[in-house]
């Protein structure tokens, strides 16, 4: 299979576009996966407002996960479902592009982006901008195929482990060898920042789970603020990730999430969970 | 008033606000926020924490923070070629910096300064001129403020 606009692309259809303010598109999760993740919803918003700021600035740079001030996360998504995906751009700029972005589902929202911002790079460094531009040109107009993602990413942790009720903290060998790479990015293959926050969240599920809980209540994602990805993670690294509960009430709690490569802060990011 | 008249109740004025971004920013104590901190050398900024610092100071002080600025501004009316060659700053570029970033301590300014390296002269208190003098042109610019 060629994985390139496959393996790790969210965006099937742009619906609306003002270049450099503001764009609407979908994406249909396929109806044959077991499950999609909060946080690939969250890239295919990402993704959306890409494309608005790569076309703005034709096709030369591109922007690359920098930066959340919020993500809140409202509802799950199934298989099958089709993501309404929109962003605004707040800025655009040579160096950087800020945005806020949604994804709803039969109306309902599902995740809400606020104060993101990515760092433009030069688009020859990740991607064929020829090959791009013939993307976004398919996506206005005909839309892509729905329903050729078909690998459900799994990047398992090791070594989990941790003080019950305060900390946890676990290995994750990212893969040398994954269908995403191929598609993030095709010229620089990089760990997708989306990922990694998936493994991190992963890991405050397992922290979550040994906090103090009731029957038929139980510790459920909000938001994460202040997400900061430093550097880019290239296949085969080795990543030491360690959540650590903050703060603690009877219907919230917060954990501090660091990612590192040795000593190399790679990521950081801050966790609302609720009680419900 | 010339732009580099920015009077210490200005500063201070901004100094809290600034402060509290910068550490929250860097994942810091804000103890360690003080006015002649250089934000690389002794917080350890890098480039998306400078992203992150800006986009924080525009949105708590409702200002416009172009990217790039500090320097344009220091260059003055000087040339690109007056300003630097070859990458390393010249004399004439020095005296400027060493006069528009008078908040930075004298002694850092070393020559030979690579062009690349004069983020490094930046301070907490830099931030904290560049936010006054954003207000000002606010305060001053006809029609609607920014956002």
């Amino acid at each position: 299979m060629d994985a390139h606009f496959r393996a790790f692309t969210f965006v099937d259809r742009i619906t609306e576009l003002d270049p450099g303010r503001q764009i609407r598109g979908r994406y249909t999760i396929p109806v044959d996966v077991p499950n999609f993740p909060a946080t690939l919803v969250t890239e295919a918003v990402g993704q959306l407002a890409a494309w608005a700021a790569m076309a703005a600035l034709e096709f030369k740079s591109r922007p690359v996960a920098g930066l959340a001030t919020h993500i809140d996360f409202l509802t799950s998504v199934q298989p099958g479902q089709v993501l309404e995906l929109s962003a605004e751009l707040e800025t655009l700029e040579e160096d950087a592009v800020a945005y806020h972005g949604n994804a709803q589902v039969d109306g309902r929202p599902v995740i809400a982006l606020r104060d993101c911002v990515g760092p433009m790079l030069p688009l020859e460094q990740f991607d064929d901008p020829h090959a791009i531009r013939e993307r976004f040109e398919l996506l206005r107009h005909h839309g892509a195929l729905p329903g050729t993602w078909g690998n459900v990413t799994n990047l398992a942790l090791d070594n989990v482990g941790g003080q019950h009720g305060e900390s946890a903290h676990a290995t994750l060998h990212v893969p040398n060898q994954a269908p995403f790479f191929a598609d993030h990015f095709p010229r620089r293959p990089v760990l997708p920042g989306t990922l990694l926050m998936n493994s991190n969240l992963e890991l405050v599920a397992s922290l979550a789970a040994t906090l103090p809980a009731s029957a038929g209540r139980r510790w459920v994602l909000r938001r994460v603020s202040d997400v900061k990805l430093r550097t880019f993670t290239p296949p085969g690294g080795t990543l030491q990730i360690e959540a650590k509960l903050t703060q603690l009430s009877a219907d919230a709690a917060s954990v501090s999430l660091e990612t590192r490569e040795g000593k190399r802060m790679i990521a950081s990011a801050r966790v609302r969970l609720e009680y419900a | 008033m010339t732009i580099t008249n920015i009077t210490q109740e200005q500063m201070a004025a901004v100094f809290p606000k600034v402060a509290e971004i910068m550490a929250g920013a860097l994942g810091c104590d804000a103890e360690k926020i003080k006015p002649d901190a250089s934000l690389i050398d002794d917080l350890g900024a890098e480039s998306i924490d400078f992203l992150d610092i800006v986009f924080r100071l525009e949105r708590a002080f409702k200002v416009k923070i172009p990217r790039g600025k500090i320097v344009e501004e220091a260059r003055g009316d000087l040339s690109i070629a007056q300003f630097e060659q070859d990458g390393v700053v010249t004399e004439a570029g020095l005296a400027r910096l060493r006069h528009f970033l008078n908040e930075v301590p004298a002694d850092r300014f070393k020559a030979p300064l690579k062009s690349a390296d004069i983020p490094r002269l930046f301070t907490v208190a830099t931030f904290c001129a560049l936010v006054v003098r954003r207000q000002r042109e606010s305060a001053a610019a006809p029609g609607p403020q920014p956002a």
